[in-house]
């Protein structure tokens, strides 16, 4: 039926036309047209009265608008005592106001097909609206409004009380909060960077008067920025800005001093026990940059080369090479007034010590060696290429405007963006690699079963804590697993039966024991797996079974306690949330 | 406020090559991008009643190398270029999509029409790629809590099993697969003549004409895939089901109708009444349960748009301890009140601005653009539809959406699945 409405087409320009392709121009990747220039223009700037900057850029494309009413105070200014305060005051602001409450503001908000919202990181807090531009005027009355006016209704307050204390109780069953809660605690030490989350107890107490006179307080005018960019008309623009923003007043702004970031002189190890877990949850990190430090353009290339994607040297080394993991990453957090470096992945168990192992490797070689000429190119080439593609809508192009105004970037930041990364060598990749990446000084911060990682893991570092799910630190001792009498005899063949959301599922084990070292066969019904560094110590077997599937490594742990030839313990793999149990005997 | 806004047609040509591939051009020299979207006109629904989740299984397969790109070599070579990309199968097709700097396209092209003409269908790629897709249906649907709601509700909404089965398809299926089924799968779906690649973003027409027809020129079409048949009757297939789900910490609900087929009259009534009832914090039924009765954790909503018979479904998890049936005695309040009196103006207002809102939004992205020219090329034979959609949808009446509510969804004819969690049942 398709062929037919296309018959007369057909018969036009292409009938006479043949492909030129032949099998070697097939072979290799085409060469590229020619480059295409991009330029990202320079808004208008000004400033009200009242303190309060103006930013504007004119665009035309499409008649919409983007509106971020930006505060250069975020989670970290929350007062002493009152985490949470910041986050809490950004969610209720569109709860209630003045004139209009949480279901009018809705309504009103959503007739205009329009939407207002607002969120507090740890240095800034965003109030933004985004409408077709016919309703510029409209939008920007609401957000006057919930920016002014907001009232913090008890009813809605209550609620949201409600609601978060049980999303902190979830939280808390992440291990990759886990991680983070402990990695922002060892690099930031006092510095407020090292609080992720407030308690429930923080939540409990916060009302609507604190609310109320925190907002007057932070919500000033000279301690913020309207950045607009789209269909607007710049003088218009601004004489309405100045009638309904006009009158707010300045106030005073308390810069808090905040403790330093600690220097770090050794390696540490701290690990968030979770018995039975599968996988750790590795974070390797130390403290880096700010946002606007000189080495910026030179630390990005270098994450690129190193982690950042899936063609960087940590994800080739530890997925694709060892098949340890489903992505390893390096990231640089650069906030600002401090940020950090972190190499991350979730490993399975038994291969923590060898993930530590080739993460330090690749430390280390991007410090000691210069990076390749080839690697430098591709990596400037994803950082320049995908740069247009982030400025293509009128949402991306207003974050890259709002960041480079919120971090005091310089005004021709945007437009030479590409140039920099462009400029940057492999001398400077190899410099600030040694400077900001210190694996002597890193924090290693393990989420996983403690009496695995803990002999894996432990001679790595110059120290160790660790702690269980809830934060409380517990002895050592608990998880060193002592020689427990001789070593006991695992070789031959094991039928196991494990009980799998209520059914009971069969799988044999086919070990061969050399000492305390194990290799064999694991049989299941999702597939057979090779064990090739399974241990006995004592009595307790520890093995993984690596299946491949499409390149992917996919890893069943065994860990099991022998008793002649009965054996019984859990199975875990990645695809069950927890671990199966098992019991079985040697046929 | 209609009559006053007028969105500037998109450009849009569309031609032919000889072996049957359907060509759209929208050339938009804003941004230096261009997106590229190959859609395949094969589904879920094309499949064998013996061999469900080929297309999906397809869509793996399509990354694991062809005559001149490596396995993993199409993402590779996405990323050095500075680009994005993806591909998703439906019931309704298989699409395939890249994002990249406006210099890239010849890139694009080559690796485009080199898997459409030689991807490389062997025994050991069918095992691997068979393998990673059970270990996604275990991943993403056996062991999510809720993870099955969805094919366990078109189960119930749909009699043909064209309509019926899931994209994951069956174990056993995919276990029985062989090489050369998945081969024949290839030949006759993945053929130019079965085909549409659509150009959105900066680019030469002539340049893209020329750089089209050197790479996809010299595919061979193959005889078009056999006829398919999506009838329904209008009665749902089954009423009622209690699933006992081992994963789920909290009971949840979900209700499936059966509605007529995308672009007609009585479909894009009932998207509307959707909007009404489900979307945003002003809906009625946001109003009513999270916020009034402060009933749930999760309200959700959402229209399947098909060629075919289509379905609206609606559901909730509620809070701990609160009555389920009470909860759907509220949404079907809310849908009795819709079906008697229809939306109110400052709803129809709401719908007209967020359409308005999405039609323009949609236009910055050239990959959106790119999507939806597909859709209509592939579906409707005409991408110029991209153009005139937003008005069809601004012509529905509250009094279109009054009656497509008390014919479609104030009515008995509907599916209710119960999700209990395990040893509650």
């Amino acid at each position: 039926m398709f062929l037919n409405s296309f018959a007369s087409l057909q018969l036009s320009v292409f009938a006479l036309r043949r492909s030129d392709m032949t099998p070697e121009l097939r072979k290799n990747p085409p060469a590229p047209l020619a480059p295409v220039s991009f330029d990202i223009q320079k808004p208008f700037e000004t400033k009200l009265d009242n303190g309060l900057r103006v930013v504007i850029v004119e665009n035309e494309r499409l008649p919409l608008v983007s509106y971020r009413l930006a505060f250069e105070s975020g989670d970290i200014n929350d007062p002493d005592g009152m985490t949470g305060l910041t986050s809490a005051m950004t969610a209720m602001l569109t709860e209630g106001t003045e004139n209009y409450s949480s279901l009018q503001l809705a309504e009103k908000i959503e007739r205009l097909g329009s939407s207002v919202g607002a969120s507090a990181s740890d240095d800034f807090t965003i109030v933004s609206a985004s409408a077709l531009s016919l309703y510029s005027s409209e939008i920007l009355h609401l957000l006057a409004e919930v920016v002014l006016r907001p009232t913090f209704p008890e009813s809605e307050l209550d609620l949201y009380r409600r609601n978060t204390i049980e999303n902190l109780k979830f939280q808390r069953s992440q291990p990759g909060f886990l991680a983070g809660e402990q990695s922002a605690r060892l690099v930031y030490g006092e510095h407020p960077y090292s609080k992720v989350s407030p308690t429930a107890a923080d939540i409990e107490k916060i009302d609507r008067e604190t609310l109320a006179k925190f907002h007057s307080g932070s919500f000033v005018p000279n301690n913020a920025m309207f950045i607009v960019v789209g269909d607007v008309n710049r003088d218009e623009f601004i004489a309405e800005l100045n009638e309904l923003f006009g009158d707010w007043q300045p106030g005073v702004v308390n810069k808090k001093a905040f403790p330093e970031p600690p220097k770090r002189n050794s390696r540490s190890l701290t690990i968030v026990d979770r018995p039975g877990s599968a996988q750790s949850n590795i974070v390797i990190t130390n403290l880096g940059v700010k946002r606007v430090d000189p080495d910026y353009f030179p630390l990005i290339v270098m994450n690129q080369v190193l982690g950042a994607g899936a063609s960087s040297r940590i994800f080739m080394n530890l997925r694709e090479e060892k098949g340890y993991t489903y992505g390893a990453y390096t990231r640089l957090e650069s906030k600002r007034l401090a940020g950090d470096f972190e190499a991350t992945a979730e490993v399975r168990s038994s291969v923590t010590g060898d993930s530590l192992k080739e993460f330090f490797y690749e430390l280390d070689r991007i410090r000691s060696e210069k990076v390749g000429e080839d690697e430098l190119q591709d990596a400037k080439n994803f950082l320049t290429g995908v740069f247009p593609i982030r400025a293509e809508t009128q949402e991306g192009l207003t974050n890259l405007i709002v960041n480079q105004q919120l971090y005091g970037l310089p005004d021709d930041y945007l437009q030479t963006y590409r140039d920099n990364i462009n400029a940057v060598t492999v001398d400077e990749v190899q410099r600030v690699a040694v400077k900001h990446i210190r694996p002597d000084e890193v924090a290693i911060v393990i989420v996983g079963d403690a009496e695995e990682v803990l002999p894996q893991a432990r001679e790595y570092a110059d120290s160790v804590e660790i702690f269980d799910t809830e934060g409380v630190e517990q002895d050592e001792a608990k998880y060193v697993v002592g020689d427990s009498g001789e070593t006991a005899d695992v070789a031959g063949k094991w039928k196991l039966v494990i009980d799998f959301q209520g059914q009971q599922l069969p799988v044999s084990l086919k070990l061969e024991q050399d000492g305390e070292c194990v290799t064999g066969v694991l049989e299941t019904m999702l597939g057979n797996g090779k064990i090739a560094d399974g241990k006995v110590s004592g009595s307790k077997l520890a093995a993984t079974a690596l299946a491949e599937m499409q390149g992917q490594p996919i890893e069943f742990v065994i860990t099991g306690k022998v008793d002649g030839d009965s054996m019984s313990g859990t199975l875990t793999a990645p695809i069950v949330p927890d671990p199966l149990p098992f019991t079985g005997t040697r046929t | 406020m209609s009559e006053t806004f007028k969105l500037p047609p998109l450009e849009i040509e569309e031609y032919g090559l000889a072996n049957g591939l359907r060509v759209v051009l929208n050339p938009d020299n804003s941004i230096p991008v261009v997106s590229i979207a190959v859609y395949y006109n094969v589904g879920s629904r094309n499949e064998r009643d013996d061999r469900t989740g080929f297309a999906h299984l397809f869509e793996h397969m399509m990354f694991q190398g062809s005559e001149n790109v490596p396995k993993a070599g199409h993402f590779q070579h996405i990323m050095k270029a500075g680009g994005t990309m993806n591909g998703t199968t439906s019931s309704e097709r298989t699409n395939y999509y890249e994002t990249l700097p406006a210099n890239q396209l010849p890139l694009a092209l080559w690796l485009e029409s080199d898997r459409m003409r030689s991807l490389a269908v062997t025994q050991e790629n069918l095992d691997n790629q068979r393998e990673a897709v059970k270990e996604e249906k275990r991943l993403r649907y056996d062991n999510q809590p809720y993870g099955q709601i969805f094919d366990l509700i078109n189960e119930m909404i749909y009699k043909n099993f064209a309509n019926s089965h899931s994209t994951i398809g069956s174990m056993d299926h995919l276990d029985a697969a062989t090489v050369e089924d998945v081969q024949e799968f290839f030949r006759i779906y993945y053929a130019p003549n079965n085909a549409v690649l659509v150009l959105s973003g900066a680019f030469e027409t002539s340049t893209a004409k020329e750089l089209v027809e050197t790479y996809f020129g010299d595919i061979e079409s193959q005889p078009l895939p056999p006829e398919l048949d999506v009838t329904e009757p209008a009665e749902v297939a089954a009423n009622y089901k209690e699933w006992e789900d081992k994963l789920a910490p909290f009971p949840a609900f979900l209700i499936g109708w059966k509605i007529p087929p995308r672009r007609s009259p009585e479909f894009y009534a009932l998207y509307l009444a959707g909007k009404v009832l489900y979307d945003g914090d002003s809906s009625r039924l946001y109003q009513k349960l999270v916020k009034g009765e402060e009933s749930v954790i999760q309200l959700f909503g959402f229209t399947d748009e098909r060629r075919g018979p289509s379905s609206i479904f609606i559901g909730a998890i509620p809070k701990p301890e609160k009555d389920l049936s009470r909860i759907r005695e509220t949404i079907m309040k809310e849908i009795h009140d819709l079906a008697a009196h229809g939306p109110t103006s400052e709803e129809m207002e709401k719908i007209e601005n967020q359409l308005i809102n999405d039609s323009v939004r949609m236009r910055q992205s050239s990959m959106a653009r790119a999507q939806q020219i597909a859709e209509f090329a592939l579906y409707d034979g005409d991408p110029e539809l991209i153009n005139s959609e937003l008005d069809a949808l601004l012509s529905v009446t509250a009094d279109h959406i009054r009656h497509a509510v008390g014919k479609f969804l104030n009515t008995e004819n509907r599916a209710l699945l119960d999700v209990v969690p395990a040893g509650k049942g």
